[in-house]
């Protein structure tokens, strides 16, 4: 299993090199936190909270409308290959697990989304220096950021299994910004655990920095999404012909 | 005529109805969800924040819809490799031409629905007096156009790239500028600004009574061009995806 499970992560790497798909998980950020610290300095009167200010305004909409897309366009990408011509043959008949296959497409999807994370927290604590925010972000900030690469492991399971059942790259990346919508909606009605999409923004603390997250609830909403979305995407995997 | 009547049956099938729906539905949804409950003040108002809010809404999601739009009308042809021997019966540029009009054809069904719906809705949560007719007609036929030239501009990249992740990443970036334009202007002569500048509506915040209130766009010149620049849009984004298109070695 271990060794299988490292071939299919060699080879997923060998079918994502020199691939551009990384530029859009830096452009994106770019784009948001230009925007948020332009609006952060344009409203400094009523956005007093610093950092915290600073932060909102450069995940809000990041958070809720594109990653959930992006990561949906991430994880098509990883599927793409299949989805060409007779590939699938050739995936299936690899001589590792349905499992390992799985997890070698999963743990590329979960790095990117925490190379994402990290870039965005970097342009977040740039951002501040270069508005002349005081100090340093606050520490709890580093939670945030593992909140949000969980979050978003969640979503990479749940689009993993929608580009696998369908063969269109475009329709996913539709289903993810509609999902990441629905978050908005459900993460006000206070069901953001029970729902995949919102469990980013809730990681990324992006509506509110200083709220308090029920963490429990929380880690138990990801595992639940994360084992739930892994076994169907595993089933159908294996029932695949 | 024939060209177009063949895109229509290449779509059979390929659920890109039931895709462009069931994203309109969410915006239905949120229709819903966001005008549920409506105060006093929100009733008079009503069909004014409708307009206003619509223009909103088709800024965040429309340039992505429209990605996945021209995406799904144009990958038939990468998978198939379909280009050469579909130019040995008839011209790319007929070819492109038709995918161009069965796109409008969804664009402007997809958009009645979305109106007629949002009407039912005023009308359901007791919005008073009717909507008005002129400022809905001109705000359905710039929303047509706007969204058209998001659409050809999608389309050219979807042509161009066989790699679907290029435009469709394009299309995302489109509606975070969008979005993030409506933040610091109320036109912009980019494409993707295209729903900003032709919003009809606009709102003011009053922050004492918690109140906005809509008023009827009076646009200054600088607007009215950013309006013509949609169309102008629309010229260059057809001329550049069929000349790009034509000239494109299958």
């Amino acid at each position: 299993m271990h060794l299988s499970f490292m071939k299919t992560i060699r080879a997923e790497q060998l079918k994502l090199k020199r691939s551009p798909v990384w530029l859009a998980f830096f452009a994106l950020p770019i784009i948001s936190a230009f925007f948020g610290t332009f609006n952060y300095m344009a409203n400094q009167g009523v956005l007093k909270s610093e950092w915290y200010s600073l932060w909102s305004q450069h995940t809000l909409f990041l958070c809720y409308l594109f990653m959930p897309a992006l990561i949906g366009t991430y994880c098509s990408y990883l599927w793409r290959l299949e989805h060409l011509r007779n590939n699938w043959n050739s995936f299936l008949t690899a001589p590792v697990s349905r499992t390992s296959l799985y997890v070698g497409k999963l743990v590329w999807a979960a790095i990117m989304i925490a190379a994402g994370n990290i870039w965005i927290y970097l342009l977040y604590y740039l951002c501040g220096k270069l508005c002349g925010l005081p100090g340093t972000p606050p520490e709890e900030s580093i939670g945030w950021i593992i909140g949000g690469i969980l979050g978003g492991i969640v979503i990479c399971c749940v689009q993993l299994t929608i580009s696998m059942v369908i063969r269109s790259f475009a329709i996913p990346i539709g289903i993810g910004l509609a999902g990441g919508i629905g978050g908005l909606m459900i993460t006000n009605k206070g069901l953001g655990t029970y729902y995949p999409y919102s469990l980013y923004c809730m990681g990324m603390h992006a509506n509110n920095p200083q709220m308090e997250l029920d963490i429990q609830a929380f880690l138990i909403g990801c595992l639940f999404h994360f084992l739930l979305f892994s076994v169907i995407s595993v089933v159908c995997l294996r029932r695949h012909e | 005529m024939k060209t177009l009547l063949l895109e229509f049956y290449k779509i059979k099938r390929r659920n890109v109805w039931l895709t462009m729906f069931a994203m309109l539905s969410v915006q239905l949804l949120w229709g819903l969800w966001a005008f549920r409950d409506p105060k006093d003040w929100e009733l008079q108002c009503g069909w004014m924040s409708l307009l206003y809010h619509l223009s909103l809404l088709d800024g965040i999601m429309v340039p992505t819809m429209m990605a996945v739009l021209a995406s799904r009308l144009a990958d038939i042809e990468h998978k198939g490799n379909t280009y050469k021997q579909l130019e040995t019966l008839r011209s790319a540029g007929s070819l492109y031409h038709a995918k161009a009009i069965c796109g409008c054809i969804i664009i402007m069904l997809l958009f009645a629905v979305q109106f007629v719906f949002f009407i039912l809705l005023g009308y359901a949560l007791g919005y008073e007096g009717n909507p008005d007719l002129k400022y809905y007609l001109l705000s359905y036929v710039l929303k047509i156009a706007s969204n058209l030239s998001l659409f050809l501009l999608q389309l050219a990249l979807s042509m161009f790239f066989a790699n679907q992740m290029v435009p469709l990443v394009a299309g995302l970036g489109g509606s975070m500028a969008a979005l993030l334009l409506m933040f610091v202007t109320t036109y912009s002569f980019l494409p993707w600004g295209g729903n900003l500048s032709a919003a009809l509506v606009m709102s003011e915040w009053d922050e004492t009574t918690r109140i906005s209130t809509y008023f009827y766009r009076a646009f200054s010149s600088v607007e009215t061009a950013a309006v013509v620049c949609i169309f102008v849009w629309i010229v260059v984004f057809y001329a550049a995806g069929r000349i790009l298109f034509t000239r494109r070695e299958a």
